[in-house]
């Protein structure tokens, strides 16, 4: 797989995943610590790059 | 043997510093086996199979098994250290992609043999996918890391059951 974007999807999910089930023990709880980590990897970065884009070098 | 204890509601279980000890030393063997060993079974199943889908994708993707370099020293042994964090398998996978299991970057070639390691090693990190297999690889061994202190914490009753 090539796709920067979907590797980055990918690897946000892993990590949030385990750090949710690592750190919290309730079930909605993790839900909810995991989505924030997620979005805040993928939201975080998506945001980044289009701060970056008009200043490509 | 496990001592249950119960207070304000949460029950936890501690465990002798004997069965702590193997249960580290499981989790460092294999991703989760830390966890099924003190009985957390469905927690070992779930991070094994997280850690090694993780792994295996940074395998699939040609991610760096570092090599101590002397030129860096100080970074690249941390990145050695992040591989081993996984076990075992670092070594077999080192075995399956160099030939033998190689943890330093060959200074000078004293044999034809060293000379296609590092071939082997610098054609990985040239290709394509090599960043994206490298930060699951290296993903992979901190967080089997961390379930070494969390194994930790609950054979010492940190953790409710």
């Amino acid at each position: 797989m090539q796709s920067h974007f979907l590797h980055m999807l990918l690897y946000s999910t892993i990590v949030s995943t385990f750090l949710a089930v690592l750190v919290r023990e309730d079930r909605r709880e993790r839900l909810r610590l995991g989505l924030t980590i997620w979005l805040a990897m993928v939201g975080g970065a998506v945001v980044l790059a289009h701060l970056m884009y008009p200043f490509p070098r | 043997m496990p001592a249950v204890e119960a207070a304000a509601g949460a029950r936890t279980t501690t465990f002798d510093g004997r069965a702590i000890a193997l249960a580290i030393g499981a989790a460092w063997l294999l991703p989760g086996l830390g966890h099924v060993v003190l009985g957390r079974v469905r927690r070992g199943l779930l991070f094994g199979g997280l850690l090694l889908g993780c792994y295996g994708l940074g395998l699939a993707h040609d991610g760096r098994l570092a090599l101590r370099d002397q030129r860096q020293p100080f970074l690249t042994t941390l990145q050695v250290v992040a591989n081993l964090g996984i076990g075992p398998l670092d070594v077999a996978a080192r075995v399956h992609v160099y030939g033998r299991p190689q943890y330093v970057f060959p200074s000078h070639f004293r044999s034809a043999s060293e000379r296609e390691r590092s071939e082997i090693f610098r054609d990985r990190a040239r290709s394509g996918t090599s960043i994206y297999g490298t930060a699951y690889v290296w993903t992979a061994g901190l967080m089997n890391l961390l379930l070494l202190f969390d194994v930790w914490d609950i054979g010492r009753g940190k953790r409710k059951v």
